[in-house]
């Protein structure tokens, strides 16, 4: 059974954040959120679904876009945070119909390649977005300080709604329906699972708050281009944290979020030119060393049984 | 006349890009591994090439041996010691490896390297000639010839020799190839070093052509997975008919278009492909 | 799927060794001056990274050498504090804040580039930490009313203007320029300015022609091009792309009267890669070694600071490089100036700051931004560029037609 109180303690922990933190360790504290929120999201089509999905940074990127034009335009930001997230849940529902009918590999590159055409779209189509140049939001009127807390703390919000979706996702039909289809697509359908409708279902709710926390990013870092939002990392980042904390679980994300910052933060620190390498040892051992994500280990430990999940088996 | 000429240029360009692709398309299609790495690869190459020319003076049109040779071993050895632990495992367990172990190596080349872009200056080039109003940039159509030469070649060796029919038994069902006695892990592993090889070679023929650095690799990633989606996955004919095919959609793309839409074509062309045609152009035809 | 002792406590773990990350600043050691400088060491932009790094660490070895920096009696040794931003502009930011609030520094370089350095200007200027960005040139950098960045890049029409002047009244009967650029922050804004630049000169401009970031071929333009038969061809965009344009212009025989491209020639490798088709390549560039400053800083004389180069990394300074050495050079007579490190007072010496400089005349306008250079104009003829304006450091003038 969850538990709840320990995971409102450390929520509120985190939320309680600026009491002893500058805005450096805010702005960590608001990548983090924001990283989870990548990471929950993915984890209802990578992790219970078990598609591999690339398309994290389309939604992201869409998001990030969206809300900044609106924005541009006068629209309020929090409008243009919700909007920005609808933006995406609707692109992903038609996505989803085109590309959740391919399996394994194919779909894996279907919403790879969605993000890069949308990446030249953005690039190219200079009149509406920008292009290359990028473009530049509105400055807050208000202190740094009360800007560090304010993106820090909505952005946290929305890893909590994210992290409830998760819970909701593990403890419904909609779950059970999603580990079905992971496990056999096929099969599913016997029990009287529509596939195609839990799987758009699915995609959605992978692509809700992705774009909204793209649009938060993008009123946070005040300036996006094309080559930022839609980068490939944003897409690959998610799937390391959730395979780092341990996939298909609602724990897992979190922890994995939070430990891929710290790993990114340090590595980043210590190492001024080479850093990419080191995060590519870690990657590699991660996958040798901890297949099943710190989750995984701790449940080995405990010698618990608890069926192993891994993404992606529908290939 | 300049239709005639765009499709020409796009050709040209189409046959590297067709060699750029091969190798990626052969692991993918074998090992369902999506190999990551292979922009690197093609990266090495060039760079490879870069040097035989500059220190020893051996024309890159030579050195196709060279770089073959070494990213054989190198693609080798990685299989071997590293992917081939993994490789029952399921896509995105491979898929983020590679990626992990591509951020290795493209540091280290960047480190070792420098990101200063270079380019093979041959001392005797041997320019243009102009044949009925159309421009042939020479030394594009050799490599260009010399690209799809060597793509028939992959396709010789595996329609023909004994270690081909193994790679296509492997591909068509594992545990039967074992059953039959085929070592398995040893043909991934000399499927996976071919892959490298071709993108080695690949990489000494585009040396002539584009500034060679490191941060090439992303854009010749990108080139190998349109290629191999267009053409149709693992088949050495689709990456040919693929890499062709996104040579002249992208010539006729910047014409028709703008410049600026070149590569705006060619992904958006790719989903739909992907979306109604899967299996690329070429189907399921042409795995052998 | 249970909420775990273990796990909560691994949630604990992670937290605590977040903030150790965050925390552990290291600790400012007195008579230190520690300058932060987010640099693009990786990723797309990293061979303009190096560059920059170059420039700044020849300028604190300079620095050093003698002592420091001397202010108000004491003396500072320089350390330079690097961070990689990958070439991603938000991470620039993100390194800016972290330079300024945990690793404590008293100045900032700005990231490379107009864009990176506007989006990281509003951390320098809410933290109030003199900033000088030695690589940004848009004017809508400088025009944010900011008081703490300065920049020691002129406007880009004072670089297409010359270009335009002197190609107009040449007599060689110019009368139509292709345009064809990069569409990227600086290759696009430069490429617009050269448009207005010869619209305004009578030359007629053809063609207006982009191409999307990654494009590796460029035959398609090229052939158009062909067809128009400009007699100028401006092509911008980076090193890499520039390259690979010139090669196919070759290739497929397009051979303006005049060929011009920004910003690759003004550095030694586009030479290099390019061989014999460098030849007349014309551009501009904000400095060249060919001009003669007689600088009261710390490099001197315009020639000594080429040679103190050369013998630190055997190879001819280029503008890059040249304006990251200045931007320490100029801080540091800002610093002497003030006679503190105090931020508000250095930022009010480099307000007022009229000097000559290796780099040349410093002199910053009511924005920040430079307004006392005039940027070069030069031309490549047998492997080196030679400077063909402004007269004052003349070495030759513009040739007409292309090699091939």
């Amino acid at each position: 059974m969850i538990r709840t109180l320990p995971v409102l303690v450390v929520i509120a922990l985190i939320a309680a954040l600026p009491v002893f933190g500058d805005n450096y360790l805010l702005r960590l504290g608001t990548m983090f959120a924001m990283y989870a929120v990548l990471a929950y999201s993915w984890n209802v089509i990578g992790g219970f679904a078990g598609y591999p999905s690339f398309a994290t940074a389309a939604f992201f990127g869409l998001g990030a876009y969206a809300g900044a034009l609106m924005q541009g335009a006068g629209v309020p930001m929090p409008f243009a945070w919700a909007s920005a997230g609808i933006v995406s849940a609707v692109f992903a529902l038609l996505l989803g119909f085109a590309i959740l009918h391919l399996k394994g590999h194919y779909f894996a590159i279907a919403s790879l390649v969605i993000a890069q055409v949308l990446m030249e779209i953005a690039t190219s189509w200079s009149s509406f977005t920008g292009g290359g140049t990028g473009l530049n939001l509105p400055v807050l009127r208000i202190s740094i300080e009360a800007q560090a807390r304010l993106f820090f703390w909505s952005m946290l919000a929305l890893a909590v709604m994210a992290f409830l979706m998760n819970v909701a996702v593990a403890r419904t039909r909609f779950g059970f329906a999603l580990t079905c289809i992971r496990q056999n697509e096929d099969a599913s359908a016997m029990v009287g699972i529509n596939p195609t409708l839990y799987k758009v279902a699915a995609f959605v709710c992978s692509a809700v708050f992705v774009g909204a926390a793209g649009a938060m990013y993008a009123s946070w870092v005040f300036y996006i281009e094309p080559g930022d939002v839609f980068r490939v990392l944003v897409s690959v980042k998610p799937i390391v944290m959730v395979m780092l904390g341990g996939a298909g679980t609602v724990l897992g994300p979190g922890i994995g979020a939070l430990l891929f910052l710290v790993l990114e933060e340090v590595v980043w620190r210590s190492f001024l030119s080479v850093h990419a390498m080191v995060l590519g040892v870690i990657i590699v051992a991660l996958i040798f060393f901890l297949p099943r994500g710190v989750l995984g280990l701790v449940r080995r430990r405990k010698a618990a049984k608890v069926p192993a999940f891994s993404p992606g088996r529908s290939a | 006349m300049i239709y005639l000429q765009i499709l020409v240029n796009g050709l040209v360009l189409g046959g590297l890009y067709a060699c750029i692709a091969v190798g990626f398309s052969l692991v993918w299609g074998v090992l369902n591994v999506i190999n990551i790495l292979h922009g690197t690869f093609v990266v090495l190459g060039s760079y490879i090439a870069y040097f035989a020319y500059v220190r020893l003076g051996i024309h890159p049109y030579f050195s196709i041996a060279l770089a073959g040779a070494v990213l054989f071993a190198v693609g080798y050895a990685i299989q071997a010691g590293l992917i081939n632990r993994v490789i029952g495992a399921p896509v995105l367990t491979t898929l983020v490896l590679t990626f992990g172990l591509d951020l290795i190596l493209n540091n280290a080349t960047l480190v070792a390297f420098s990101a200063d872009y270079r380019t093979v200056q041959l001392a005797h080039p041997l320019g243009s000639k102009v044949v009925g109003g159309i421009v042939l940039p020479l030394d594009r159509v050799v490599a260009m010839l010399l690209a799809l030469a060597l793509t028939g070649l992959l396709y010789l060796v595996l329609v023909r020799s004994r270690i081909g029919r193994a790679i296509v038994a492997v591909r068509m069902d594992a545990e039967a190839a074992a059953l039959m006695g085929v070592n398995v892990k040893r043909v991934y592993a000399i499927t996976f070093g071919l892959g490298a090889l071709m993108a080695g070679a690949a990489g000494s023929l585009l040396s002539l052509i584009f500034p060679i650095s490191p941060l090439a690799s992303t854009e010749y990633l990108s080139l190998a997975f349109v290629v191999c989606v267009l053409g149709g996955l693992g088949s050495i004919l689709g990456a040919m008919v693929g890499g062709l095919a996104l040579g002249i959609i992208q010539s006729f793309g910047a014409l028709l278009i703008g410049p600026q839409h070149g590569l705006t074509v060619s992904f958006g062309l790719l989903i739909l492909l992907l979306i109604f045609r899967p299996t690329g152009l070429m189907g399921k035809r042409g795995y052998e | 799927m249970a909420f775990t002792k273990g796990s909560s406590r691994l949630w604990g773990l992670g937290l605590g060794l977040v903030m150790a990350a965050a925390v552990s600043t290291a600790s400012t050691a007195q008579e230190v001056i520690r300058i932060g400088a987010p640099l693009p060491l990786t990723g797309p932009l990293s061979p303009e990274g190096v560059k920059q790094q170059r420039g700044y660490n020849l300028w604190a070895k300079a620095a050093n050498a003698k002592g420091g920096i001397t202010a108000g009696g004491k003396t500072y040794k320089v350390e330079i504090v690097y961070v990689d931003y990958e070439s991603n502009t938000p991470r620039a930011v993100q390194s800016a804040e972290r330079l300024i609030t945990s690793d404590k520094v008293n100045f900032l370089f700005s990231p490379f580039g107009s864009g990176a350095a506007k989006a990281a200007s509003s951390v320098s200027e809410r933290y109030r930490i003199p900033t000088i960005a030695a690589t940004a040139s848009s004017v809508e950098v400088y025009d944010q009313g900011y008081k703490y960045l300065f920049g020691t890049f002129t406007p880009n029409d004072t670089l297409t203007n010359p270009l335009a002047d002197i190609v107009s009244k040449s007599g060689q009967n110019v009368k139509t320029i292709a345009i064809y650029a990069r569409n990227d922050l600086f290759p696009r804004a430069i490429a617009k300015e050269m448009e207005k630049s010869a619209k305004a000169r009578g030359i007629e401009v053809v063609s207006f022609d982009e191409y999307a970031i990654g494009t590796m071929d460029h035959a398609s333009a090229l052939t158009l091009m062909l067809q128009r038969k400009p007699d100028w061809v401006f092509g911008t965009g980076y090193i890499n792309d520039l390259i690979l344009m010139r090669r196919q212009m070759a290739d497929l025989g397009v051979k303006p009267k005049v060929l011009t491209m920004i910003a690759g020639p003004a550095y030694q490798e586009f030479i290099d890669a390019t061989g014999p088709l460098a030849q007349n390549i014309s551009s501009a560039a904000w400095w060249h070694p060919a001009v003669a400053y007689n600088g009261t800083d710390i490099f001197g004389k315009t020639a000594d600071y080429v040679a103190a180069f050369q013998a630190e990394y055997k190879s001819v300074p280029d503008y890059a490089e040249a304006s990251a050495s200045a931007a320490g050079a100029i801080l540091q007579m800002a610093i002497a100036k003030a006679g503190t490190i105090d931020p508000e007072k250095v930022r009010d010496a480099l307000a007022s700051l009229d000097v000559t400089t290796f780099y040349g005349p410093v002199r910053f306008g009511p924005t920040g931004q430079i307004v006392s250079l005039e940027p070069p104009a030069f031309q490549i003829q047998d492997g080196k560029a030679k400077v063909f304006y402004p007269a004052a450091v003349k070495q030759t003038d513009l040739q007409f037609g292309i090699a091939r």
